[in-house]
C-alpha cells in the first residue's frame, strides 16, 4: 500500500514539474489572448526557437570555456532572454501590427503560418538531426523519504513559481501592468486615458516570447531530445489554458499543473496497473479538453465575460 | 479654445458628420443636443482622435489636433468620458483612477489627485478596493468622470452621462456637472436629455443627421419652436398643448 502512495507522490511531483512547464506555455497563450484576443498557435514554436537559441549559446560557451559550469548556463539563459525580447518585438511588428485592423481570424491564421515557417527555418539552420540538450544539473537527484526528485525538476518548479510571482507583481502592482489589464479589458477606453495601446501590445508579445523561451529552456533537458517537433508540445498547453478558463492567468497555471499530473500519473502508476492506458496516454489531455468544453466551457476559473455595450 | 471647422467624418462609406462647425470658449459649458444617431458621439470621438475626420479642421488652443492620435490629444488636456462610461469593470475603483492618471509620472501628484477625487466623491473612497463593474450605474458614472478628471483636463468631453440612469441619479449627475462647471472646468456635453442639459449650459447646438441645425443660448433655443417640436414628438403634441393652454 505504502509503495503505491510513494509511487503516486513520486509521479505527482514529476507531474508538477512537467505541469509547471505547461503552465508557463499556457501563460504565454493567455497573455496574448487577454490583451489582443488573438490565440497564438505559434506559442509552441516560440518555445522551440527559445530552446534552440539557448542550446546554441550553451554549446558555444562550453566549447570556448572548456567545461560546463552553472555560470555558463546562467549566462546562456540571460542571452536567450535578450533574444526573446527582440524576437517578441519583431513578431509584434510582423504579425500583430500590420494585421491590426483585420479580423481576429486573419491574425490567428497568420500565427499558424508563423508556426510552420519557424519550424522550417529552425530545421534549415540547425539541421534535421535531433540535438542532445545538456542539463545543468546532470543526473543529480535528492531523496526525501522514499521519493526521488531530480534537481532539474526542483529547478523547473522553482523557476515557474518565481516567474509567476514576478508576473503577478507586475500585473497587479505596477503602472504598466495595470495598463496592460486595462488595455485588454477595453482598448478604446485605455486609449482615452493616454495609454499607448501599440506599445502595450508590443510588450505583451515580448513577455509572451520570454515565458515561451524560458519554458523551452526548462523543457529541453527534461525531454532529453531536442528537435523541431517540440513545438507540438506547445499545443498541449492549449488544453491547459482551456481547463483553467481561457484568458485567466491563475487558471492557466492551475490548468497546466493539473494536466501535468494527469499525464505523468496515467503514464506511470495507472498504466502499470491498467495496460490499456499506455495506448491512450498521448490523447488523454485531448480527452480532458473535450470533456471540459462539454461540461464547463468557461473552465475552472473562467469568468463569464462581462458584456460590453 | 476648441474650434471645429467644417468637420466631415465617415464610418467606412457612411458619412456621419456633414461639415460640423462649432466652438467652445474657455470656462464655457456647451452642449450638443440631438436624437439617437444624429452624430453627437461621433463629434466627440473625432475630437479625441478615436476617428479621423475626412475633411475639416479641429483647433485646440490655436493648434491643429485633427490627425493626431488619441494619446497625444489626451496629453494636450482633452479628456473624454465615453458613452456608457466604459470604466474598466475587472479593475478596482482605485486602479481605474490610477489609469485615469496614467500620464502623471510623479507619484506624489498622482496620490494628491486621487485624494481630491475621493473628496469630491466620498462613495468612491468607500468602494476603493471593489471591482468597478460591481458598482451601480450612477457610481460608475461618478467613477468615469473622476477618472477623466485625474489629469486636470483643460476641457472635459462628456458623452451622455445620464444614459441608463434613474431620474433621481440623472439629477445627481447634472448637479455634479454644474458643480464642475462652476469650479472652472470647460465642458462639452453631449445629451439627449434636452431639458436638463440646456438648463445648465451656456450655449447649445442642435444636431440632426450629422448637421448643425440650430444653435443658441438657453433662452434662444427654448424660444425656438422647432427645438420643442423635435423633442416633443413631431410637433403634434406641441400644437395640442397650445390648444390646451388656449394660446
Amino acid at each position: 500500500m505504502s509503495s503505491i502512495i510513494t509511487d503516486i507522490s513520486q509521479e505527482a511531483i514529476s507531474g508538477i514539474a512537467l505541469g509547471s512547464i505547461y503552465a508557463l506555455i499556457a501563460l504565454g497563450f493567455t497573455l496574448i489572448y487577454k490583451a489582443t484576443e488573438v490565440v497564438n498557435f505559434a506559442q509552441g514554436e516560440l518555445m522551440m526557437v527559445g530552446a534552440y537559441v539557448n542550446f546554441f549559446f550553451v554549446t558555444q560557451f562550453i566549447s570556448s570555456a572548456g567545461e560546463p559550469s552553472l555560470w555558463i548556463f546562467f549566462i546562456a539563459l540571460i542571452g536567450s532572454v535578450i533574444f526573446a525580447v527582440a524576437f517578441g518585438w519583431i513578431l509584434d511588428f510582423v504579425i500583430n501590427r500590420p494585421l491590426k485592423d483585420e479580423p481576429i481570424f486573419s491574425v490567428i491564421m497568420a500565427t499558424i503560418s508563423l508556426s510552420i515557417i519557424l519550424r522550417a527555418i529552425v530545421a534549415m539552420i540547425a539541421g534535421p538531426m535531433s540535438l542532445l540538450p545538456i542539463s545543468p544539473f546532470g543526473q543529480n537527484v535528492i531523496k526525501i523519504g522514499g521519493i526521488v526528485i531530480s534537481m532539474l525538476d526542483i529547478f523547473i518548479i522553482g523557476s515557474a513559481i518565481l516567474l509567476v510571482i514576478i508576473f503577478y507583481y507586475f500585473f497587479n502592482k505596477t503602472r504598466w501592468g495595470i495598463a496592460m489589464q486595462a488595455t485588454s479589458e477595453d482598448p478604446i477606453a485605455a486609449q482615452l486615458m493616454g495609454i499607448p495601446v501599440n506599445k502595450v501590445h508590443a510588450m505583451v508579445w515580448i513577455f509572451s516570447a520570454i515565458v515561451a523561451t524560458i519554458s523551452g529552456i526548462l523543457l529541453a533537458p527534461r525531454m532529453s531530445l531536442l528537435d523541431t517537433s517540440m513545438g507540438f508540445l506547445g499545443l498541449k498547453a492549449f488544453p491547459a489554458a482551456v481547463l483553467g478558463g481561457f484568458g485567466s492567468i491563475g487558471g492557466a497555471i492551475v490548468g497546466g499543473i493539473i494536466l501535468g499530473i494527469i499525464e505523468t500519473v496515467s503514464m506511470g502508476t495507472l498504466s502499470f496497473h491498467f495496460e490499456w492506458i499506455k495506448e491512450i496516454n498521448d490523447i488523454i489531455v485531448w480527452i480532458v479538453l473535450i470533456a471540459v468544453l462539454m461540461v464547463k466551457p468557461d473552465g475552472l476559473f473562467g469568468v463569464e465575460k462581462v458584456k460590453k455595450v | 479654445m476648441l474650434k471645429l471647422i467644417g468637420v466631415e467624418t465617415y464610418y467606412g462609406k457612411v458619412k456621419a458628420l456633414h461639415g460640423v462647425s462649432l466652438e467652445v470658449k474657455e470656462g464655457q459649458l456647451v452642449t450638443i443636443l440631438g436624437a439617437n444617431g444624429a452624430g453627437k458621439s461621433t463629434i466627440l470621438k473625432t475630437i479625441s482622435g478615436l476617428v479621423e475626420p475626412e475633411y475639416g479642421t479641429i483647433h485646440f488652443e490655436d493648434k491643429r489636433i485633427d490627425r493626431k492620435n488619441p494619446e497625444d490629444i489626451v496629453k494636450m488636456g482633452i479628456s473624454h468620458v465615453p458613452e456608457w462610461r466604459r470604466i474598466f469593470p475587472e479593475l478596482s475603483v482605485e486602479e481605474n483612477l490610477l489609469m485615469g492618471g496614467f500620464l502623471i509620472k510623479e507619484k506624489d501628484l498622482l496620490q494628491e489627485r486621487m485624494k481630491e477625487a475621493f473628496q469630491h466623491f466620498p462613495i468612491l473612497k468607500k468602494r476603493k478596493d471593489q471591482r468597478a463593474g460591481t458598482m451601480s450605474g450612477g457610481e460608475q458614472q461618478m467613477l468615469a468622470i473622476s477618472r477623466a478628471l485625474m489629469i486636470k483636463p483643460k476641457i472635459l468631453l462628456l458623452d451622455e452621462p445620464s444614459l441608463g440612469l434613474s431620474p433621481l441619479l440623472v439629477q445627481d449627475i447634472f448637479k455634479t456637472i454644474k458643480y464642475l462647471h462652476r469650479s472652472g472646468v470647460t465642458i462639452l456635453l453631449v445629451e439627449q436629455n434636452v431639458n436638463h442639459a440646456l438648463k445648465i449650459a451656456d450655449y447649445g447646438y442642435v444636431l440632426t443627421s450629422g448637421k448643425i441645425f440650430l444653435s443658441g443660448t438657453y433662452d434662444e433655443l427654448y424660444e425656438e419652436e422647432k427645438v420643442r417640436e423635435m423633442y416633443l414628438g413631431e410637433g403634434k403634441y406641441v400644437r395640442r398643448a397650445k390648444l390646451w393652454s388656449g394660446s
